[in-house]
Order: structure tokens, then C-alpha cells, then sequence
């Protein structure tokens, strides 16, 4: 049986499409509001709750709840292990399709 | 997953905000016009009420992208690559206008429109780097180029149409930008926002 390269084995809590799309776009900003995040990932209100709850429970993101103009705002930011995982995801996906070229 | 286009999000959301460039052309044919002291405007209080005015007009349009469309912070290298960028943009400007037709001793003294030449290599570039150029930002900042290279600017110093030229293109490409703005992200009320956010 074919041992998987332990390099290459992907992280299932990113590699979800929702949750991959969320860490990538905030992976280019300091920090992105809720309404950001849904306009940027074209994900529902209720999706992005979800995967934002799975995301800060695992330490990636910071979640920062305030008021603007007294309304709700939830502020998103990626922690640093949030930043350093999703970096590392992307480049296992990058050498995996380096190597299906292969 | 279009990685490129999730990380170039926030790129978009900046660049192309183009209703918030509308002031700013706005404030180019104000100056411009009171230069000439067109009507009114050779009253330095009405001139300065009008400024303020479209000033002004900054906050609701900034408040409608904000609400529509939400917040970001860009992060710090990009407001690295920005404040270096504006910096430079200016020199260019400047440095760019005077080389081409002033009257230092080293200037060409070219018969061009100094100022629409070098603004439209500046924003050429900067959207160049921002976003990548778009068709209109081609069509109307070459246009400008192309106007302020022909050798038919001589006479008077032709600074101020300059700035005209240079308003008009501002508020005509932050008018397109917006168009592709709501193309990229969604038309306004798309998002339920009214009442707020739901998150973790």
C-alpha cells in the first residue's frame, strides 16, 4: 500500500471550498468585516457564520465583534498560525498539481 | 478555486471604488475654473464653499461602499506600496511637467500639455500595478496621453486645460470603475445588511 508523503497530505479544515476561499482573501488584507467576506467569497450569510464559528474555534482567524453606526459588525482577521496554514495549504495544492503534471 | 482572484479581492475593492474619484475630478475643474476665475468663482469664499461642498460629498459615498459592499484594512504592505506610490506619483508629476515644458533652464520647453501627459503615465502605471489595466483605463488615460503628447499646445502655458482634461478623465474612469465594481461584487442590497451582521 502506497504511504501517503506526510508533506502532501492536505488540511480537510481548510481545504474546504468556503473555508479555503475566506482564509485566502483575508491572507491579503489586514482585516475584512462580515459583509466584505460575503461580497468577496460569494458565500451566504448563514455559510460564512458557519465556516467563520469552525475557523475561530481552530485558532485561524480572530473574530472581533463591535458596532458601526449602531449596528453589528463582525470584524475577521487571520491569527498568525491562520496565515502560516493557509500559505502551506496553497503550496501543497501547487506541488500536487506540479506533480500530477509530472 | 481562483486563488488569484480571491487575493486580488481586496485589491479590486480598493482600486475600483470609482464613485470616490468623482470628488476628487470634481475638485480638479473647481480649481481649474477658479484659476480663470470663471463667474463666482474669482470669489475666494465661493471657492472655498464649492471646494468644501464636494469635499463633503466624499463621506455619503464613502458610507454607501461601506454599507454595500463592507470594511477592510488593507494590510500594511500594501499601505507600504500606496503611500510610496503616491509619493512617487507626484515626483513624476511634478518632476515630469517641468522637464517637458516650464521655464527651468533645463526643460525641453516641448509644445505639449505637460500636466495631462504626465497624470496619465501616473495613473496608466498605478492602475497598471493596482489592478491590472482594464479596457477603459486604456481608452480613456491613452486618450488623455495621446490629446497631451500632440504638439499642437503652443502659446500660453496650457497647464490649467490640463487639469481640466485631467478632472474629466478622473470622474469618467471612476464612473467605469464603479460599473465594474458592481460587476465584481454584486449590485448594492445585494447582502442583507440592515440589521446587521450574523457570525460566530
Amino acid at each position: 500500500m502506497l504511504q501517503p508523503e506526510e508533506d502532501l497530505v492536505l488540511d480537510r479544515l481548510i481545504h474546504e471550498p468556503g473555508r479555503l476561499a475566506i482564509l485566502t482573501v483575508l491572507s491579503s488584507v489586514r482585516d475584512a468585516d462580515f459583509v466584505f467576506l460575503q461580497r468577496a467569497t460569494g458565500l451566504t450569510k448563514g455559510n460564512l457564520s458557519s465556516h467563520l464559528t469552525k475557523l475561530d474555534e481552530a485558532g485561524l482567524v480572530e473574530i472581533e465583534k463591535r458596532f458601526v453606526r449602531k449596528k453589528p459588525n463582525t470584524n475577521v482577521a487571520l491569527t498568525a498560525e491562520g496565515r502560516r496554514r493557509v500559505a502551506h495549504h496553497w503550496d501543497q495544492l501547487e506541488r500536487l498539481k506540479n506533480l500530477s503534471r509530472a | 478555486m481562483q486563488r488569484r482572484q480571491l487575493e486580488t479581492a481586496a485589491a479590486n475593492y480598493s482600486y475600483l471604488r470609482g464613485l470616490l474619484f468623482v470628488p476628487l475630478g470634481g475638485l480638479s475643474l473647481l480649481a481649474a475654473l477658479g484659476n480663470w476665475q470663471v463667474g463666482p468663482l474669482r470669489h475666494d469664499w465661493v471657492f472655498v464653499v464649492v471646494a468644501v461642498a464636494i469635499g463633503l460629498s466624499y463621506l455619503p459615498i464613502s458610507r454607501y461602499y461601506n454599507d454595500n459592499y463592507g470594511r477592510l484594512s488593507p494590510s500594511t504592505r500594501e499601505q507600504v506600496r500606496v503611500a510610496a506610490g503616491s509619493v512617487i506619483a507626484v515626483a513624476v508629476v511634478l518632476g515630469g511637467s517641468t522637464l517637458l515644458r516650464s521655464r527651468a533652464d533645463w526643460s525641453l520647453d516641448l509644445p505639449v500639455n505637460a500636466i495631462a501627459v504626465t497624470f496619465a503615465v501616473v495613473m496608466l502605471i498605478s492602475y497598471g500595478i493596482g489592478v491590472g489595466l482594464k479596457a477603459h483605463h486604456v481608452i480613456i488615460w491613452g486618450a488623455l496621453l495621446v490629446t497631451g503628447a500632440l504638439p499642437v499646445w503652443n502659446g500660453a502655458d496650457p497647464s490649467n486645460i490640463g487639469v481640466v482634461l485631467a478632472g474629466v478623465a478622473v470622474i469618467v474612469s471612476g464612473v467605469f470603475d464603479h460599473r465594474l465594481f458592481v460587476q465584481t461584487f454584486g449590485p448594492p442590497h445585494a447582502v442583507d445588511y440592515e440589521n446587521g451582521d450574523v457570525a460566530a
